[in-house]
């Protein structure tokens, strides 16, 4: 009996796990498209759709969450690299309060674009599986590369990917 | 059965790391505590989750 009852608890975890992640935006699929907020006050909303025709290396990240604070740094590199071949970067901001997002942002000051979603609304849009996730946009709209977590060594897989993309348009 | 139960989600996880999401909120103390049990029980961590919940290092 504890075994039947143990049985339907993991099906159902896995139901639930499963209907969680059934949507989530992988390689290949069209990215969704959103318009946000600036994080910075008076700057225009941010859009896919205004950054049309260019690579966008769109990530997810919050000031809660350390290895997004050890990526955006080297992002900021990555960006001033290949900015000029077409490069955007949107780094979508999670923090509940925003103010959160920002002390960050004081002490390391960061150059691409940086939305407010504190409401979660763009991250559910994309069914984000864990933070930080990021995800590479061909100028054709195509999510090319979708990257979770950030570890030593990420960044080559990163600017490979783009390198890639960036050659091909 | 599961209508008060919700799955938090990647993006919300911050909340789990709040001073008023923890068990015992004096630092101090819950050191201490943890240090007497780990002593006594000859092993160490697993009292906390680690980081702020990102769910993925």
């Amino acid at each position: 009996m504890i075994f039947r009852k143990a049985g339907y608890a993991s099906v159902m975890a896995l139901t639930l796990s499963l209907s969680f992640n059934a949507f989530a935006v992988e390689e290949g699929d069209d990215a969704p498209a959103f318009s946000l907020p600036s994080i910075e006050q008076g700057q225009p909303d941010i859009s896919m759709a205004a950054l049309e025709g260019k690579t966008i290396f769109v990530d997810f990240w919050a000031s809660w969450c350390a290895p997004c604070l050890k990526s955006l740094p080297l992002y900021n590199e990555m960006y001033r690299k290949y900015k000029d071949q077409g490069l955007e970067i949107i780094a979508i901001n999670v923090d509940n309060p925003v103010e959160d997002g920002l002390d960050f942002l004081i002490d390391t000051p960061l150059d691409f674009l940086i939305p407010s979603d504190p409401d979660g609304e763009t991250a559910e849009l994309f069914q984000v599986i864990g933070m930080p996730t990021s995800y590479l946009v061909s100028p054709e709209g195509k999510v090319e590369l979708v990257h979770m977590g950030f570890r030593t060594g990420d960044m080559e897989i990163i600017e490979e990917a783009i390198e890639k993309v960036l050659a091909a348009n | 059965m599961l209508a008060a139960c919700t799955q938090v989600r990647p993006w919300e996880r911050g909340l789990l790391a709040k001073e008023e999401m923890a068990w015992r909120t004096d630092a101090l103390e819950s050191a201490l505590n943890d240090h007497i049990f780990f002593s006594k029980e000859a092993s160490s961590g697993g009292s906390s989750a680690a980081g702020g919940g990102c769910g993925c290092n």
